[in-house]
């Protein structure tokens, strides 16, 4: 009976001790769920739960020390800095992937490539119509997500040139729901990572040289880098939990973890 | 027997065997629908169960979640320079007394949110009392999900340091010009609040502008004119997220009854040296009239992510007029029953607070001056002989019109969230007048003092 008390205690106590949370960015979710799942099948003594919400959560998380790994989509801000400074909580960042932002539009759009300043107009709502900009006469349904998340942010800093976001734009809550939404209404723009992409939806070809050059999302152009909407993808954690995810952590940036990464389609590192 | 009534008994127990028969069928029925009733209502699989209770326990947590509770409680040792020093750290010391320990502060801070409406009740207990320090109602409205209300006894908006938490101050005290202007940090009112959703560019701009009583947290009103307070924040990052910067400007117009007839004000003799002069004298019209009390502000904070760790510089100015007595310049919080006496005023502070790298480690220095009456300075203060015309009355100014500057030095060590310590250090010098000897202010008065602090927050 002592023996059998002793033996659970034990197993609870490694299985606390392995046990580790990743929360936060959607856009990571399915790359992070792929790595806990091989990294559980070779290390059968840890437990790793990872859920969404987006980066602006997962950071949140960090700071009120319910996570173990924040993921996101863009770097930490300085507020959120500020925060964990306040607590007295070192942080590290690690880059594990690269992501190569796709911007989408329906199937049936005939419009096929767009530059940077076209689309900030779109997502900015000075441009409101697809003929415009060489499409149909349609009005452009625009579809976004919400502010918390990082993709969000990124598309914002990089694409937008910060500039905000028109008052008419649909947010969505996850990236899934704006390629449906695509999908289904044909004048509809949005942007999703490249590992969410799929056939109900078209990739448009970017280009940030005021029209020269129009580069199509990929793995290819995103690993040789002339795909111009890049964006790294991100592991926070803090100094005092560095025993418990380290090791994690290094097999995500092993050769076997990027092997994932490239499966699940983000970028790996190399 | 005879043939009639023997097929009278049979008539009857054939009646009888039909209404046995038909009772008997009725119940057989009524017990088989039952069966049938029972075999058709479906059996709850243990997943529905789980189900079923799952949806009510997140039914239960989203209510709860609404509700937050935190606080905390700042325990201290102080040593003063001197027994019975006056001091601004926390308080005055007893004669008798240049050592303390205190609860300086013990908040306990309820909040309901949902998103629309927000109930705040905050009490601070300590050994000065239990005091209301919120209790107030805020309400957004969701249309254009811009503006919002507030009623109730909250922080006035004005600048900077008088509505950031006392739990989130790197030094002990609030400034000095804070602590005298704006006792209590709190008054009781209304305000509208202007700030455009998340996704605008003007999100980082803040208006906000309330009618007030004008008598702090503490107490009831005391006189018929509320007083207007209003600020204009703009707060914002850079594009790296490396800087954060904030600039804002604040005004303060409101007034105090006075308790009597006379009001000073301070006007030069024909040498150039001001005094209290009594300029008006309400006894035969506009007895109990209101004298000004009006400030105008300008603060501005900036930190900066540097690779030895997060830099923060903080700087607020307030100047204006403040109504006050002969013997104080604070902002009342009873209904004034002596002479009253106008100053014209300017303060300021400056913070520098340095993280060290990521550490838990963090210093504090703090500069910050308030004089009380910028028409009268050093030798002038305490002065009897003015060259006025014959007949003026005059009152000579005092101890509540000096200057003083306050240097703050402090070490910061952040255990966690819910724990930090402060050792902080204030050097407070006073403006001097060979006038004043008698309240010993014709030297620095001894009233530096050592604050050891812990803060337990939650």
């Amino acid at each position: 009976m002592k023996r059998t008390s002793i033996l659970i205690a034990l197993s609870l106590y490694t299985s606390l001790n392995f046990a580790q949370k990743i929360k936060g960015s959607d856009t990571v979710l399915p790359l992070s769920q792929k790595e806990a799942e091989m990294y559980m099948k070779a290390n059968k003594m840890n437990k790793i739960t990872v859920t969404g919400g987006g980066s602006g959560v997962g950071l949140a998380a960090l700071v009120d020390n319910t996570t173990d790994i924040a993921m996101s989509s863009r770097k930490i801000k300085m507020d959120e800095k500020m925060k964990l400074q306040d607590a007295g909580r070192a942080y590290k960042e690690v880059t594990i992937a690269y992501d190569a932002l796709s911007v989408i539009v329906n199937n049936d759009n005939k419009v096929s490539q767009l530059t940077r300043e076209q689309l900030e107009g779109i997502f900015t709502g000075k441009v409101k119509n697809w003929k415009e900009i060489g499409g149909d006469d349609l009005q452009i349904v625009v579809y976004s997500r919400e502010s918390s998340s990082g993709t969000y942010e990124f598309f914002k800093e990089h694409v937008m040139n910060k500039k905000n976001y028109a008052s008419s734009v649909l947010s969505m809550p996850a990236t899934g729901a704006i390629v449906q939404s695509v999908s289904q209404t044909k004048g509809a723009i949005g942007y999703i990572g490249l590992a969410y992409m799929e056939k109900s939806v078209k990739a448009l070809k970017v280009s940030y040289d005021a029209g020269k050059t129009f580069v199509a999302p990929s793995m290819a152009t995103a690993k040789d880098k002339t795909y111009p909407v890049i964006r790294p993808l991100y592991y926070y954690y803090l100094n005092t939990v560095e025993k418990t995810v380290k090791p994690f952590i290094d097999y995500v940036l092993s050769a076997e973890g990027q092997k994932t990464v490239e499966q699940v389609g983000y970028v790996p590192l190399k | 027997m005879p043939n009639k009534l023997i097929n009278l008994n049979t008539t009857k127990m054939k009646l009888k065997n039909y209404y046995l028969l038909t009772f008997t069928f009725t119940m057989l029925s009524l017990c088989l629908s039952t069966l049938t009733v029972k075999a058709q209502a479906p059996e709850e699989t243990p997943i529905d169960t789980l189900a079923r209770a799952v949806n009510k326990m997140a039914d239960d947590i989203s209510f709860l979640k609404k509700i937050k509770f935190s606080g905390y409680i700042q325990s201290q040792f102080q040593v003063a320079d001197s027994m019975g020093a006056k001091s601004f750290a926390g308080g005055d010391f007893p004669a008798t007394v240049d050592k303390r320990f205190k609860v300086r502060r013990a908040e306990f801070k309820t909040m309901y949110d949902n998103g629309k409406v927000q109930v705040v009740a905050n009490i601070n207990v300590s050994q000065d009392g239990v005091t209301i320090k919120d209790a107030y109602g805020k309400w957004s409205e969701q249309r254009l999900k811009m503006f919002s209300l507030t009623a109730g006894i909250f922080n006035r908006p004005f600048g900077f340091e008088n509505s950031y938490s006392s739990g989130s101050l790197e030094s002990p005290e609030r400034a000095r010009m804070i602590q005298v202007l704006l006792p209590g940090e709190r008054d009781c009112g209304a305000m509208l609040t202007f700030q455009m959703p998340n996704n605008s560019a003007l999100h980082p701009l803040k208006i906000e502008a309330g009618v007030f009583n004008g008598t702090g947290n503490a107490a009831n009103d005391f006189d018929y004119y509320k007083d207007f307070i209003g600020n204009i924040h703009w707060t914002s990052t850079n594009k790296s997220e490396k800087i954060k910067y904030a600039l804002g400007v604040s005004f303060y117009d409101g007034g105090v009854r006075q308790g009597t007839s006379k009001v000073y004000s301070m006007k030069a003799d024909s040498n150039g040296i001001n005094t209290f002069v009594m300029n008006k004298d309400t006894a035969t019209s506009g007895y109990g009239a209101i004298a000004k009390r009006q400030y105008y502000g300008i603060d501005g904070q900036v930190s900066f992510d540097f690779p030895f760790g997060i830099t923060t510089l903080r700087a607020e100015y307030i100047a204006g007029t403040q109504p006050g007595t002969s013997s104080s310049s604070s902002s009342p919080s009873a209904l004034p029953t002596g002479d009253t006496y106008i100053r014209k005023f300017n303060g300021a502070y400056f913070y520098f607070v340095q993280n060290i790298f990521q550490t838990k480690h963090q210093i504090v220095v703090k500069y910050d001056w308030y004089d009380a009456n910028t028409d009268v300075k050093e030798n002038n203060v305490g002065l009897t002989k003015f060259a006025y015309a014959s007949g003026t009355l005059t009152k000579t100014t005092g101890t509540a019109d000096l200057k003083y500057t306050t240097l703050g030095l402090g070490y910061i060590y952040k255990v966690d969230n819910n724990l930090k310590f402060t050792l902080y250090y204030d050097m407070v010098t006073n403006e001097k007048s060979t006038f004043l000897t008698s309240s010993g202010y014709w030297k620095d008065v001894k009233d530096n003092v050592l604050t050891i602090r812990a803060q337990y927050k939650f």
